[in-house]
């Protein structure tokens, strides 16, 4: 179910006549007269109302002698509200694209032609720049502290709080002196 | 206004107010469609109250010609609702139908009352 078909189908079903209608397909096949006597609602109200269902999916219908016969599409309630939520949503690439471009402009807010001007006060920024630093170390292989200090001090001269940072981070691990850059 | 004017916006008002009820009733229990369905009736009320208005405004007095107005306008307006009935009707569009025919329903009601209460008290 993609979103814009979710949204079509909670709309439908906030309104209690609608809801009516589907309890009463969910106990059998039903036409319009019949649920219009039911439900104590006009059949072009209650037409109306199938309409909307069906555009929603939440209804199918077919003929039957001389009536359309209305039934419940089992099937899509059947998906649960959480799958539905975990579908990916369309908003998904943009948000990824703001993401990366909020990701960049902190990039070139704080790093000059390789270098760090200054380390971000913002856990959030900080986090960007460690992200940065740590492309600098191979996955697979150890460093010595001496070794991480270097190429962190080829980024800016505080490689202590840097390299600390790293490792609360989780972008670098350490056992005694060896340390190693984690995969994410 | 005189009597029958009186009484056919008394019948008009009561119309507004009762569908304004119901509305708020449907509202109130989440049905929101049915909700519109009376605010449309409701305006095509305030339609008519207007056009008693300006029949009186427009014929001053003449009562023959009041009542010729009134009831042209009951002719005259619903006429685009009817053709937009029969065009969603060729196109299957049940939603639009059934609120033409509840605009229609309404007029036709409303010219009715106004020929029941014309002849009731003349």
């Amino acid at each position: 179910m993609t979103e814009a078909e979710a949204i079509s189908l909670f709309k439908c079903l906030a309104d209690k006549s609608r809801l009516q209608i589907l309890k009463s397909l969910a106990i059998e096949d039903m036409y319009v007269e019949r649920l219009a006597e039911r439900l104590d609602l006009t059949a072009s109200t209650v037409s109306f109302h199938l309409k909307k269902l069906s555009e929603a999916g939440a209804v199918t219908a077919y003929k039957n002698q001389y009536y359309m016969v209305y039934s419940l599409n089992r099937e899509i309630f059947q998906t649960s509200i959480l799958e539905i939520l975990q579908q990916e949503s369309d908003e998904a690439q943009k948000q990824a694209q703001r993401d990366a471009d909020y990701r960049q402009r902190v990039i070139d807010a704080f790093f000059e032609y390789g270098k760090l001007k200054s380390i971000p006060a913002q856990r959030k920024k900080e986090r960007i720049i460690l992200e940065v630093i740590a492309e600098a170390f191979d996955f697979d292989r150890t460093y010595s502290e001496r070794e991480v200090n270097l190429i962190i001090a080829d980024f800016h001269d505080d490689f202590c709080t840097i390299r600390r940072d790293m490792i609360s981070e989780g972008l670098l691990d350490r056992n005694g002196m060896e340390y190693w850059r984690i995969k994410n | 206004m005189n009597k029958q004017q009186q009484k056919f916006a008394l019948y008009l008002d009561e119309q507004i107010t009762a569908c304004r009820k119901r509305g708020e009733q449907l509202a109130a229990d989440n049905r929101m469609d049915e909700r519109n369905f009376e605010k449309i009736r409701e305006n095509v009320y305030e339609i008519f109250k207007t056009i008693l208005s300006a029949a009186e405004r427009a014929c001053e007095g003449d009562k023959t010609a009041e009542r010729q107005f009134f009831l042209q306008r009951t002719e005259q307006i619903p006429m685009n609702w009817l053709a937009s009935h029969e065009k969603a009707g060729q196109h299957g569009d049940v939603k639009k139908m059934h609120i033409e025919r509840i605009k229609l329903d309404t007029v036709r009601e409303i010219k009715d009352m106004y020929m029941q209460i014309w002849e009731e008290t003349t």
